[in-house]
């Protein structure tokens, strides 16, 4: 079969093309980094001098790291909120005979093919005819949203890829339903919920354009390097700071994705 | 413990262990249990201004006074385009002092959003430049004080490279018009500044410039323009970049744009058009519902002191409010950053815009993204 | 729980108990309630609001509710926003053909050719969708400035004497910025839908001495439209809303409509006008979508 099938003989083209579209992937996202090193004002190539001294002026700026505070206090609510809720939906499409289960489900996903310039206008509209102010709480409501399709997408394959059996047999043995909930369902599917807080995070944390519509006072890390895209002499401190993000990032992400296996990635073929 | 004292106290090395390790349980458990929003407690016990300003007024050498008396500086918050602001502000924004240009005045009191300010709580307020100030808009009649405070004043004018733009007899606007040139040309987005810059190149006289004639001998001058245009663009950023690159050989800038790249040595100059610039004055304006009045004085004061005006000046070319600050500069150094030691010098020989009704406004800023956009 | 519930509740709640447990799907509808009351509170309503605030008028400062289709008459007859409109729409249909057409090699040469480490293939070639958009964004206008990477590059070799104009601020900057962004988005289910082809039907197929060109006309693509059809949605769809990316490397030709709904909400402050355009845009993307359904499924009827 080896022998005669193509598809275990190295196909020369193809790796070259792999190698090619990896590089083209990867290789734009490494110029931030690495500008993040040159001395001078404007981008200019050849780089004549590094410097570290963008990644000291960073944390000399309580701005950059109330920003910072800002992001993370959101992305951690944000990540929790829509995890826990994922958890909760999850279980209930994976487990119970729901009527109308695919509209529910499409319902759900939504947000993810819906520009979020939509939802930043409509929330940005009920928020202001509710009055209510603008501030990183409205920017949470506004990523919970997004984040949720991609909780539940983490979320349901765990559910499915376990035998129900066992809460059944925990539950005939007379316990109760929370108790089940915590020593049985809670260690099987906790890779899921590891992977799903992790990745909620991350799209929480690095979210502008809802953040850009439903924002106070208070600036999340993205809005900050926004405002701060504008001023000549901030700019290399910006490229300094999203050097950090991106590695920041990739990190919690990597890590999501192992843990999550295909959870996250089969998502798409839900959508 | 928030993040950023953390930090400092950790680099003052007043940070015990026993508060270290409670901070960094707080980084963990504190997000989750308390509120999303910070609620940052002050040494002084009030609470910090709001300041929502243009990007690049949000540094700490124009707050040295407030830094001083309250230990760190005022929260900011950061605008685009100040109308921008006025819609964060309409719907529920919470900020203390905005930074709005001096023709808005009229309009932005009419949201019934603003309230004068009580000039004798200021101390610098003696030194500012009365001609800033005494618009009959800008003075509340009611108990003498006035609706903005001014802060920083100038041009909007053409910022050109000298070695690559051939300047054929006197500067004029013509530049930013010239043919030979097309593709290397660059525009503010904002039609507070264009619309204005234009009318002057299109010759409207802005006491007509509310007329249906107006609209459309701008309209064709802005249009004619817009084969030349590299991009439009109000992030001074891309502007200062691309001049210094020779991408743009002419922008239509403000003050800060000729003064920065003259710092970095490259050979422009901040154009004194024969039609005369468009010069504009701004300042702060105070909510009806400022959070925090006090604090907000406090910057005002801090904002209009010779400390603050020195910065403005010598590092961004923005003339400052301050009297006393011109005495730092002499008449050569003021020169060169295109200001003078009586701002009306500069700010009459100009041309300045005359506050129009909302409506003007979104008719004209709707006229020039269709400009924009090749209509 | 069990110790003294009062006499009259007990029934109430035995009787509840008895509900939920005979009726499965209430239980679930239980569990899923806090999702879809958040969703709806947060998706539902705010849709409404706009569907009613697009028939109102800006006055001033103010909105006059006369229910009126002024803005949607405004946005058929008048160029700018007609055009803005089907700009994005090309811009992103063309920034969509582009991805799926370099991603699906890809996709293929992993569902195929890849037989260990697949999972770490998948984490890095989807890893940078996660991160922040903005800063891949940004990334590009290092690359493809007057003085970017491509720029100096070519003029370091001497292939160019003057930096290339068009390639910041302008509508190749905005396509290339898309296509790199939005990668991860059309590779997945492209991916998915081969990696589900059954590989015993290809060796089938092979046993009957068809060519592999043959091959793949005739079982692979055919098999793996539904992945093509769901990459190309996921990425079509919210790349025609995005301004990020024209505001940062578009010129004053690649403006989008979602610049304008932007500007609606910020310098021209016409809140009404703002809600209809967006309104307009879900209608003009779920047109195309319908047509794009129409075409697929007349291919398909047409191939058999």
């Amino acid at each position: 079969m080896t022998e005669r099938f193509e598809f275990h003989k190295p196909n020369r083209a193809l790796q070259l093309y792999a190698g090619l579209f990896m590089a083209m992937l990867y290789v734009p996202i490494l110029f931030i980094p690495l500008f993040s090193f040159s001395d001078g004002l404007y981008i200019r190539f050849p780089i004549e001098s590094f410097t570290l001294r963008w990644y000291a002026e960073l944390f000399e700026r309580t701005a950059v790291l109330r920003a910072l505070e800002n992001s993370v206090r959101v992305a951690v609510s944000v990540a929790i909120v829509s995890t826990v809720l994922g958890v909760f939906a999850a279980k209930a499409l994976a487990r119970y005979r729901i009527p109308g289960r695919g509209p529910i489900l499409g319902f759900i996903l939504l947000p993810l093919v819906v520009p979020p310039i939509i939802f930043g206008v409509a929330l940005l509209l009920l928020v202001s005819a509710l009055k209510i102010p603008l501030s990183l709480y409205t920017i949470a409501a506004g990523h919970i949203i997004i984040c949720l399709p991609f909780a539940i997408a983490t979320l349901l394959p765990r559910f499915e890829g376990y035998d129900a059996a066992m809460e059944e047999a925990a539950a005939d043995l007379g316990e109760n339903g929370w108790w089940v909930f915590w020593r049985v369902t809670v260690p099987i599917i906790l890779p899921g919920i590891v992977a799903s807080l992790l990745l909620t995070f991350t799209v929480s944390f690095d979210e502008f354009v809802m953040a850009f519509f439903l924002g106070g006072t208070d600036l999340t890390l993205p809005l900050y390097i926004w405002g701060q895209l504008r001023i000549p002499r901030a700019f290399p401190v910006v490229l300094a700071l999203g050097t950090l993000i991106l590695l920041f990032s990739f990190a919690l992400v990597f890590i999501g994705l192992r843990i999550g296996r295909r959870g996250a990635i089969k998502l798409v073929d839900r959508g | 413990m928030k993040i950023p004292q953390m930090i400092s106290a950790a680099k003052r090395g007043t940070l015990s262990r026993r508060a270290f390790t409670q901070s960094l349980l707080a980084v963990g458990i504190v997000p989750v249990i308390s509120q999303v929003a910070p609620q940052r407690a002050r040494a002084s016990g009030t609470r910090h201004a709001t300041v929502f300003t243009w990007g690049g007024f949000d540094v700490p050498e124009l707050y040295q006074d407030y830094v001083e008396k309250h230990g760190d500086l005022p929260d900011f918050a950061i605008f685009g385009a100040p109308e921008d602001g006025l819609t964060r502000l309409r719907s529920g924004f919470a900020a203390d002092l905005i930074h709005p240009c001096m023709g808005d005045i009229p309009r932005w009191r009419s949201t019934g959003l603003f309230q004068p300010i009580d000039t004798s709580r200021l101390s610098n307020w003696p030194d500012v430049i009365p001609t800033l100030y005494q618009a009959p808009h800008n003075l509340d009649d009611a108990d003498g004080g006035v609706w903005q405070v001014p802060f920083d004043w100038g041009q909007t004018s053409i910022t050109y490279r000298t070695d690559l733009y051939d300047l054929e007899g006197e500067e004029s606007w013509d530049i930013l018009w010239d043919e030979r040139y097309a593709g290397r040309i660059g525009m503010l987005a904002s039609g507070d500044d264009a619309w204005w810059c234009a009318a002057i190149k299109a010759g409207v006289s802005f006491d007509q410039i509310h007329t249906d004639e107006a609209f459309e001998a701008i309209a064709a001058v802005l249009r004619a323009q817009r084969p030349l245009v590299r991009t439009y663009t109000d992030d001074t950023s891309s502007l200062n970049q691309a001049l210094a690159a020779g991408e743009m050989v002419a922008a239509m800038t403000w003050n800060s744009s000729a003064v920065e790249l003259t710092f970095e040595e490259v050979p422009v100059r901040f154009a004194q058009p024969k039609e005369g610039a468009l010069t504009w004055v701004c300042g702060f304006m105070m909510t009806q519902n400022a959070p925090s009045p006090d604090s907000a004085y406090d910057v005002l004061d801090a904002l209009l002191s010779v400390s603050a005006g020195e910065f403005l000046t010598g590092d961004y070319g923005y003339g400052h409010s301050n009297a006393r600050v011109l005495e730092l500069f002499d008449d050569e150094e003021l020169a060169a950053l295109t200001l003078s030691r009586d701002p009306a010098d500069i700010l009459d020989a100009g041309h300045r815009s005359i506050p129009q009704p909302p409506e003007w406004s979104a008719r004209m800023n709707t006229l020039y993204e269709q400009i924009k956009a090749g209509f | 729980m069990e110790e003294s519930p009062s006499a009259a509740r007990m029934p109430l709640r035995n009787r509840l108990q008895g509900v939920l447990i005979r009726h499965e799907s209430l239980r679930g509808f239980l569990l899923l309630a806090p999702a879809l009351v958040i969703l709806g509170i947060t998706v539902a309503v705010p849709f409404l609001l706009m569907s009613a605030m697009s028939l109102w008028t800006q006055i001033g400062f103010d909105y006059a509710d006369d229910w009126s289709l002024r803005n949607y008459t405004a946005i058929l007859t008048e160029p700018l926003y007609t055009t803005l409109l089907l700009r994005s729409l090309t811009m992103a249909m063309v920034a969509t053909f582009v991805t799926v057409v370099l991603v699906y090699p890809m996709a293929y040469f992993l569902a195929f050719h890849v037989h260990s480490n697949k999972l770490i293939w998948l984490i890095i070639i989807t890893l940078p969708f996660w991160t922040s958009y903005l800063l891949r964004v940004f990334a590009w206008r290092v690359i493809l400035g007057y003085e970017g990477v491509i720029n100096s590059g070519l003029m370091e070799l001497g292939l160019i004497g003057e930096p290339l104009q068009f390639l910041l601020y302008s509508r190749v900057a905005v396509i290339i910025t898309l296509a790199h962004a939005w990668a991860a988005f059309a590779f997945l289910p492209i991916y998915v839908s081969l990696e589900k082809i059954d590989k015993s039907m290809l060796e089938a197929s092979a046993d009957l001495g068809e060519p592999p060109v043959m091959r793949f006309f005739r079982v692979i693509l055919p098999l793996s439209m539904p992945g093509v059809i769901a990459g190309t949605f996921l990425m079509f769809i919210p790349t025609v809303g995005d301004y990020v990316t024209p505001t940062l490397v578009g010129g004053p030709d690649a403006a989008m409509i979602g610049n304008l709904i932007q500007l609606q909400f910020g310098t021209i402050n016409n809140w009404p006008m703002g809600a209809a355009l967006a309104i307009t845009m879900i209608l003009s993307i779920t047109l195309v979508g319908l047509f794009f359904m129409a075409l697929m499924h007349g291919l398909r009827r047409w191939a058999r």
